[in-house]
């Protein structure tokens, strides 16, 4: 068949597949550190995003402003009621926050899985084609930002930093579906429930949290913070409120449906979180010395 | 100066995409709906429509190439699928006259096609887990009504902005 060799389109049509199978193939693959071309046009892309994105975002601030002046009043009569039990509460807090911080002094443990640092970042830009949710925001290498910091807003966890680059860095949300987006997360009762935050429902909108023991007794409107463990994110960041609880799957655990604390959809500032205590290596991990952890 | 009106065109509506992403509230078009801008493309359609295959291709291509590293960080979803669908564009528009009316339903076509096909994509390598009929409640329908909006609008700027500066690209 040498006519169908001759083929000048076909031929490109294959070679070109051939080159999208290797090209997906090689972006797909566990990659530590986006090479130097990719990290150069997403830094010009994103200075440019940025010069357009900020005045943007000082005009949608004003129009927000403009409708939150509409029912200032009937929020204003809320909040005051809310007001007082702030007061107690942050005396409360405080009272506890002392206790904690002596009674560790006399430990002689400085550091909990709870202690971070914080870097407050500006949303740029967001992937237009809603499959793989993903922010871009505005501090990257040079402002200490590393990949996989949890990244919260006001309201509770979104994600966590999928790439960094000098001056920007990508943030995977977590209602994008990943298979290695595994956070472990606890649910707050009389005693802790563990599981992980394992994907995310579209028609929903709530995140599922899979692996939870089959006996545990989980109740709606409990809430979920992250756990701590698994040596990357800090734990006690707020992910949301149980929603429902099903067996999963195989009906060996169960699965908690989880409505998440944070919006997604409207996300302007947010906060990259550094965890201050250190990861495990993992030769510690591995011989023998697990009780130091 | 007028050779650079043109990128500049493409790079302005590559960011309003995202922007407009980022500003669209969640519940604008009923509770679960998607609605993905798909503006840049549109108007690499209407290039290769109005101006000529070479010039549709390379532009869809180059963008398509910004596309994936900026945003989706997966090189080659949009790589082949921009140049891809405006190749076919470009073969329909073969038989076909060049008119708004008829630019109009072939543009919504190719915009039906890359969302069929990033879905496709997006399914194989498990990114998504939506089965085809929630796709298409849940995305497809919106998108197109977002687009179609979108191109009603511009359609008639964009020819005459192409039939100015596209021209002299043609002589090459």
């Amino acid at each position: 068949m040498p006519q169908f060799f001759l083929n000048k389109r076909l031929i490109i049509l294959l070679v070109s597949i051939i080159v999208l199978v290797a090209l997906i193939g090689f972006s797909l693959r566990e990659r530590s550190k986006l090479s130097w071309p990719e990290q150069f046009v997403k830094d010009t892309a994103g200075w440019v995003e940025s010069l357009v994105s900020k005045p943007a975002n000082y005009i949608a601030g004003f129009f927000e402003n403009l409708q939150d002046l509409q029912n200032t009043y009937q929020e204003n009569k809320e909040l005051k009621s809310r007001v007082d039990k702030i007061a107690n509460l942050e005396a409360e807090v405080q009272a506890l926050k002392k206790d904690n911080s002596e009674l560790r002094d006399i430990l002689g443990e400085k550091k909990t899985l709870r202690d971070y640092e914080t870097q407050p970042a500006t949303v740029i830009g967001r992937n237009p084609d809603r499959w793989h949710e993903m922010i871009i925001i505005d501090k990257g290498n040079l402002k200490g930002i590393k990949k996989n910091m949890a990244v919260i807003t006001a309201n509770g966890l979104i994600g966590k930093v999928k790439s960094v680059n000098q001056f920007s860095s990508t943030v995977q949300l977590l209602s994008a579906l990943d298979p290695k987006n595994r956070i472990s997360a606890v649910i707050q009762g009389k005693s802790n429930v563990y599981g992980f935050v394992q994907g995310f429902d579209d028609k929903e909108k709530v995140l599922l949290i899979k692996s939870i023991p089959s006996g545990a007794k989980i109740e709606k409107g409990q809430k979920v913070t992250t756990s701590g463990l698994g040596g990357v994110f800090p734990g006690g960041l707020m992910i949301g409120k149980v929603v429902d609880v099903k067996t999963d799957q195989y009906g060996l655990n169960q699965m908690a449906l989880v409505k998440p604390g944070a919006d997604f959809y409207d996300i302007q500032n947010v906060i990259v979180i550094k965890r201050t205590m250190t990861q495990p290596a993992k030769s510690d991990m591995s011989n023998g010395k697990e009780e130091e952890l | 100066m007028k050779k650079f009106l043109l990128p500049l065109l493409f790079a302005f509506l590559f960011i309003a995409e995202s922007l407009f992403v980022q500003f669209l509230p969640a519940d604008f078009f009923g509770q679960n709906r998607i609605l993905a801008p798909r503006f840049l493309f549109s108007s690499l359609l209407l290039l290769t429509i109005f101006v000529g295959r070479k010039q549709g291709i390379i532009y869809a291509a180059v963008f398509g190439l910004i596309f994936d590293i900026v945003y989706i960080e997966i090189i080659g979803i949009y790589f082949f699928l921009f140049p891809f669908v405006a190749y076919l564009i470009s073969k329909i528009m073969h038989v076909l006259q060049a008119n708004m009316i008829v630019a109009f339903f072939v543009s919504m076509i190719g915009v039906a096609l890359l969302e069929i096909g990033v879905y496709e994509m997006d399914y194989l390598i498990h990114v998504t887990s939506l089965d085809f009929l929630d796709f298409l409640n849940l995305r497809l329908y919106s998108t197109l009504i977002l687009n179609a909006a979108f191109l009603l609008i511009f359609i008639y700027p964009l020819k005459r902005f192409f039939e100015k500066y596209g021209g002299g690209l043609k002589g090459e």
